[in-house]
């Protein structure tokens, strides 16, 4: 029997436990029969005169009644006739019930102290104690009613049957399911509850349905079946029925008796208060207060007479008093169990207090775990301890490992395990170690510290709403109640999980900040080369507009040049005319490179011959003593064939020659050229030792047009040519310089490029097609 | 017929010479050009062979010159009677003015050339049309149409196969001169440019 069977076959139970209670024995004819006159004759003596003379029991127990109630009269002279009129119709009926009922149940005379004695456990179904209580609320309900006189809605002699068969319920439960019964007494007394709700939780029903199933089935009056079925409800809240206060009535009577601790009902709970009852029912105190007195005497009187009871009066009461310092111990026990738990609570709660209180979010995870192990030392004792985080999606899991007192000694991140351990899916609170003794320790075992005996060691789940964040791993054989220690693992679990959270955004947010930083750099570089595209766009745009002049410019001035007489200075001037132009025109296609890169047409090139030719031709164009500056040479070995766009890097070197010439040289220009340690770049480097340049210089010193000499300059173009040359290349133009010593210009020239070449072109031909017709349309 | 053509007096030298330059010929004329007989030129004006014209409101046929030369050359006939014969008409395709004016005085100081210019694609197309040019420098950017544009137009028409194309332009980039040269642009020149050079190109260009 457990209280967690589901709904469907708990109603089929239910329906089971009813059909029990429906087959139990019926009512002897004659107590039913008994019971019928009652409500419809209440003059058929002479029926309730034969019904006792059919049964000879019955009869003797009659006759023996009126002797003993009336003393000095002589048995035999004594009728069944005569004991029916001496003792009255109500006495006869409710002496008869009293037998019989106790009869179907099996408990006659005979076998009273047995059952007594029988029960196996400490806690079983009292069913002397139960038929004593069930009797004593009989007789409180008559002599409460017979109090009240006034009152035609408390018949005494119905009050009496009333309060007799209330409990009938329990009985038919206990006879039904003897072991879920002792369980349901046992379960109200250890928690001093109201033994219904047991009922309900442990069997399914509560003892007034069965009890009104079976008084439905015994066909006993409405009144009856009501009472059983309705009393120990709140007064306030009973249908306004007829028979109500009678209802009321037994509620009270049943009160009084478990406050006199009169016999054993099953029922701890201490139900509605007695005097607000007695208030609500217009029943006067003192009078209940006289009745309630009375009890203990008449229930002696009455067991006797019914040869039920053979109690005396003292014994009872004594009996009583040991019951109620019975109860008094067991509620003492409750207390203590309850304040035992309340003290652990309070320490596990001091535990989340302090732990809660340290917690701060700017800590990490594994400062999380130091402070879970530290408190959990405190809190269970000096042992072994260990924490493992598993890592989220494939990350290491961390595993810090403590001392004896909590202190932390290693902390080491591991790989995960493969197979895949997934901690969440592991069931119950705890896990225990044959749950994942195939898995977790094994590969735990390798990485923990000390040799420590693995099969001491016990796991704890440190969980929070979505699953398990952590594994607390300690030796301690016994910690508190799961459910009481779910508040502190949840607490720790959740503190885990936080900080967990808080780094992933701490980290995601670093991660966020280099990549703007990233993106900063990126944007700068893109608006760099898109301002020098846009530059671009604008020449080609302005190309045609300014060839066209040009070309009518150079062609007329050659015109002139062949009209003009041979040699003077008018055609000579002509000429110049022709070359200016095509100067300009060439500044214009310069320009032009910035929207449409040049591509390299890598070939196998003789690094010497091209850098010599180009040194060769420099020296023919230059002037005065810039024609006697020095220009050596130096080509490494690995460097003299390489694989190089040779037009294009002689271009570049050119221009940076020129650069160099132009920063006014002390003695020498040098070139050299090397291949670098892994053969994967062309380094040339032309430097001289001129004027320098200083930082601003330096800085603009490849933007296009940008020139430090205020008059006499260049075009301006030389090194953001060179640089777009070298990046046909995948290269680039690196500049080093200290003013007034001379400045270094290197071309690195990436030989294993061929990859970064297609992709320069591929970028560059997909901006061509973009807009095929340039940009001046 | 047969005896009209034999009453014509045999051409000599002189007459050839200009017949040559003429751009309708008649049966007679042809036959002295092609050194065949009348009677084979009418068969074959008649086949359809050599196509040409009846003068209108009478039965006398004509032969243009192109057709004429076409004929030759399906037949083998040497042509250079009739090719050295004419001047070398260039078309001249720019929307700027002084550009066009520039290359008419340098073209035109030389006897060998006879220039048409055009300022627009669709002049162009018109005067590819009407003039029949030997060469044709083409600006790039026009107006209108660009000049891959024309050169495609033109290179469309079987008729026009043999003329040559030249582009001048003040454009630079190399994608946009590999594109004209694949739309049927025999050469491409940049502005500005070296008028010997560009001279020397067009020589080359139209064998003269």
């Amino acid at each position: 029997m457990n209280n967690t069977a589901i709904d469907a076959t708990r109603s089929r139970r239910i329906e089971l436990i009813l059909r029990q209670v429906d087959s139990l024995p019926t009512l002897p004819a004659i107590a039913a029969r008994l019971l019928a006159l009652t409500t419809s004759d209440e003059g058929s003596a002479q029926e309730v005169i034969e019904l006792v003379k059919a049964d000879p029991t019955l009869t003797a127990r009659i006759l023996s009644l009126c002797h003993k109630a009336y003393v000095g009269v002589r048995a035999e002279t004594i009728t069944v006739d005569r004991a029916v009129v001496l003792l009255g119709f109500n006495a006869i009926r409710n002496a008869v019930l009293s037998v019989k009922v106790f009869e179907a149940f099996g408990l006659s005379e005979v076998n009273q102290e047995e059952a007594g004695e029988q029960g196996n456990g400490p806690y079983t179904f009292d069913r002397p104690g139960f038929w004593c209580h069930s009797l004593a609320v009989a007789i409180t309900c008559e002599l409460i009613a017979q109090a009240h006189p006034g009152r035609t809605d408390l018949p005494p002699g119905d009050a009496f049957v009333c309060g007799l068969l209330h409990d009938i319920g329990k009985l038919a439960l206990d006879l039904v399911l003897p072991k879920s019964f002792a369980r349901v007494i046992e379960l109200a007394q250890i928690n001093q509850g109201n033994i219904a709700e047991f009922e309900r939780r442990v069997i399914g029903i509560d003892h007034h349905t069965a009890g009104k199933r079976l008084a439905e089935h015994w066909q006993l009056p409405h009144v009856l079946q009501d009472c059983i079925w309705l009393h120990g409800s709140s007064y306030e809240l009973l249908p306004r029925l007829e028979h109500r206060p009678l209802i009321g009535l037994v509620s009270l009577a049943d009160l009084i008796v478990r406050r006199q601790h009169l016999g054993f009902s099953g029922n701890l709970a201490t139900g509605q208060d007695q005097a607000s009852l007695i208030e609500a029912m217009r029943l006067d105190p003192e009078k209940v207060e006289r009745a309630t007195r009375q009890i203990f005497d008449e229930l002696e009187r009455r067991g006797e007479m019914l040869g039920l009871k053979d109690q005396p009066s003292a014994e009872l009461y004594l009996k009583s008093i040991q019951r109620a310092n019975e109860a008094l111990g067991q509620l003492n026990a409750a207390m203590d169990r309850r304040s035992r738990a309340a003290a652990r609570q309070a320490r596990l709660l001091r535990a989340i207090a302090t732990f809660q209180a340290w917690a701060t979010p700017a800590g990490g995870v594994q400062d999380v775990l130091n402070r879970v192990a530290s408190v959990a030392a405190e809190l269970f004792g000096t042992g072994y301890y260990a924490l493992l985080y598993p890592g989220v999606d494939g990350e290491p899991w961390l595993l810090c490992q403590y001392s004896q007192q909590g202190e932390p000694l290693e902390a080491q991140y591991l790989d995960p395990p493969v197979p895949r351990i997934d901690l969440s899916t592991t069931e119950g609170e705890e896990i225990t170690l044959a749950k994942s003794a195939g898995m977790l320790l094994p590969w735990l075992a390798d990485h923990l510290l000390s040799a420590h005996d693995l099969r001491q060691v016990r796991l704890l789940r440190l969980g929070c709403g979505w699953g398990t964040v952590a594994v607390l791993l300690h030796d301690r054989p016994s910690l508190p109640p799961a459910e009481e220690l779910e508040a502190l693992t949840l607490s720790w679990g959740s503190a885990v999980a936080a900080v967990a959270q808080h780094e992933g955004a701490r980290r995601l947010g670093e991660g966020l900040a280099e990549a703007n930083r990233q993106l900063a750099e990126a944007q700068q570089r893109l608006l760099q080369s898109e301002t020098m595209a846009r530059l671009g766009e604008m020449a080609a745009g302005a190309a045609h507009e300014m060839n066209n002049p040009l070309a009518v410019i150079s062609g007329r001035s050659q015109l002139l040049a062949q009209a003009l007489a041979a040699g003077s200075d008018n055609q000579k001037a002509a000429q110049k005319i022709v070359e200016q132009t095509h100067r300009l025109s060439d500044l214009i296609s310069c320009l032009r490179m910035f929207a449409d890169p040049p591509r390299a047409e890598r070939k196998a090139t003789n690094l010497q011959a091209l850098l010599d030719e180009v040194i060769h031709q420099l020296r023919q164009e230059q002037q005065g003593e810039l024609r006697e500056t020095l220009m050596s040479v130096k080509v490494d070995r690995q460097a003299t064939s390489v694989w190089i766009d040779g037009p294009k890097i002689a271009a570049a070197v050119r221009e940076l020659l020129l650069n160099a010439l132009q920063a006014g040289p002390k003695s020498s220009v040098h070139i050299g050229a090397r291949v670098g340690m892994q053969s994967d770049t062309l380094t040339i480097q032309v430097s001289d030792d001129g004027e320098g340049m200083d930082a601003h210089v330096l800085a603009h010193a490849l933007d296009p047009f940008f020139s430090s000499k205020a008059a006499g300059r260049r075009t301006g173009m030389g090194l953001p040519r060179a640089q777009q040359l070298a990046k046909a290349h995948g290269g680039d133009v690196r500049l080093t310089s200290v003013p007034g010593r001379g400045t270094v210009a290197t071309l690195l020239i990436p030989l294993a490029a061929a990859a970064s070449d297609d992709l320069a072109a591929g970028s560059a031909g997909a901006r061509g097609n973009d807009n095929p017709r340039g940009g001046a349309l | 017929m047969v005896a009209n053509g034999n009453g014509k007096p045999g051409t000599n030298g002189d007459s050839l010479t200009e017949l040559v330059k003429k751009n309708v010929f008649t049966t007679g004329e042809a036959a002295d050009i092609c050194k065949v007989s009348q009677q084979t030129i009418i068969r074959c004006f008649d086949s359809g062979r050599l196509r040409g014209f009846r003068v209108p409101g009478s039965k006398f046929r004509r032969i243009p010159r192109d057709e004429l030369i076409r004929f030759m050359r399906d037949n083998n006939i040497p042509t250079d009677i009739l090719d050295s014969s004419r001047k070398k008409r260039i078309l001249i395709v720019d929307d700027d003015e002084q550009i066009v004016e520039l290359f008419v005085d340098v073209l035109s100081r030389d006897e060998r050339f006879e220039v048409a210019t055009a300022r627009t694609g669709y002049d162009a197309g018109i005067l590819t049309e009407q003039f029949r040019p030997d060469l044709m420098i083409l600006d790039y950017m026009l107006p209108d149409i660009n000049g891959n544009m024309v050169c495609k137009t033109v290179r469309k028409n079987p008729d026009f196969a043999s003329m040559r194309i030249v582009i001048v332009s003040g454009v630079v980039k190399q994608n946009e001169i590999d594109d004209l040269l694949g739309a049927g642009a025999d050469e491409f020149v940049k502005k500005p440019f070296n008028i010997e050079k560009l001279m020397a190109k067009v020589v080359e260009l139209l064998e003269v």
